[in-house]
């Protein structure tokens, strides 16, 4: 079998078992569950037989509207095979489990995520903002947010102690 | 500055200009320096990469006497900001101006620094380097050409060696 199939009848095995939802776009699987399972999912993902998705190539979100999806790009150094996983929250209490356990290099871009939109990350070691100044005020990539006028942002911040 | 300081200072501009030996010392001093700016280099985004490329050897900014980019505000008398200054970086170009000995200059290069450009309406700009530091020349594009940065810089040298006309034209007395 080629890494193609292989690769789709694990993802498949997989769906089964977090009960998530599978769809082919763009030569990529893209595997959506719900935020709960992602820590199994990716666990699992990594230890795939054969076509192991063990590398986190980047780590995002997206607003839906009514819920966030984090989203997971993986592929892999040993061979063709990508997987993008989608995870579901709600927007009211966007909590998700930290992948920082699983991939230490999630670390930064699980920060990332939380400066734009607010997503908690349980069990992130050192959850706070990256880019942005830690006295922002509210999360710039959510489709509700309303940018300051021109005329408070022209304002010249402060400077902190050991800038 | 207001327009009346300005008259007083050109009045007292005249009076001073009868006495030759230190209008001469001026004239000299304007000149020399117009002819060797030392720039710090402040590179933020892709106008610095047109920057590099004016200091290469294609349009070799050495030619005009200009060519000592300074590692060290310290060592420097023209801050030439290139690219996209953010609200986090603002401080910090202030302190870097602070730190440039008198007499200096400052030329917003590219559409961001001198009015925000593409990004003024996004939450991490704020609308050109003019709103913390004072700049004298602005060059438009995005990014300029190194061609406008010559001529920038050629409109600060005349800038520097005709304070007195410069002020004439800015109020049109």
């Amino acid at each position: 079998m080629e890494n193609k199939e292989i690769l789709r009848k694990r993802v498949d095995e997989l769906a089964a078992k977090v009960n998530g939802d599978v769809q082919e776009i763009l030569n990529t699987l893209v595997l959506t569950v719900k935020g709960s399972y992602i820590s199994e999912t990716l666990t699992a993902a990594k230890n795939f037989e054969e076509v192991p998705c063990d590398f986190l190539h980047d780590l995002t979100a997206l607003d839906l509207g009514e819920q966030f999806a984090v989203v997971y790009q993986l592929s892999s150094l040993k061979g063709p095979q990508t997987l993008r996983v989608k995870a579901l929250i709600s927007r009211d209490t966007p909590v998700i489990d930290s992948v920082t356990r699983i991939w230490q290099g999630a670390n930064f871009l699980e920060r990332e995520a939380y400066d734009m939109f607010g997503i908690q990350f349980k069990g992130h070691p050192n959850l706070k903002r990256i880019y942005l100044w830690e006295e922002f005020e509210g999360y710039p990539l959510r489709k509700d947010y309303e940018t300051e006028s021109i005329e408070k942002r022209s304002v010249m911040l402060k400077m902190r102690p050991g800038e | 500055m207001d327009v009346a300081k300005e008259k007083e200072l050109r009045e007292a501009e005249l009076m001073v200009e009868k006495n030759v030996i230190v209008t001469s010392i001026d004239k000299v001093l304007n000149w020399a320096r117009g002819h060797s700016f030392w720039p710090v280099t402040f590179g933020l985004a892709c106008c610095a990469i047109e920057m590099m490329a004016t200091g290469g050897p294609r349009y070799d900014i050495a030619r005009f006497g200009w060519e000592v980019f300074r590692a060290s505000p310290r060592q420097a008398d023209l801050m030439i900001v290139a690219g996209t200054c953010t609200r986090k970086m603002a401080p910090l170009l202030r302190r870097i101006y602070d730190q440039m000995p008198e007499p200096k200059w400052v030329i917003a290069m590219g559409s961001c620094s001198s009015s925000g450009g593409p990004f003024v309406d996004s939450y991490s700009m704020f609308g050109g380097v003019d709103k913390i530091v004072p700049v004298d020349v602005y060059i438009p594009g995005c990014p300029p050409r190194p061609e406008s940065l010559l001529f920038g810089i050629m409109q600060l040298q005349q800038k520097v060696a005709n304070p007195a006309k410069v002020r004439l034209l800015k109020h049109g007395e």
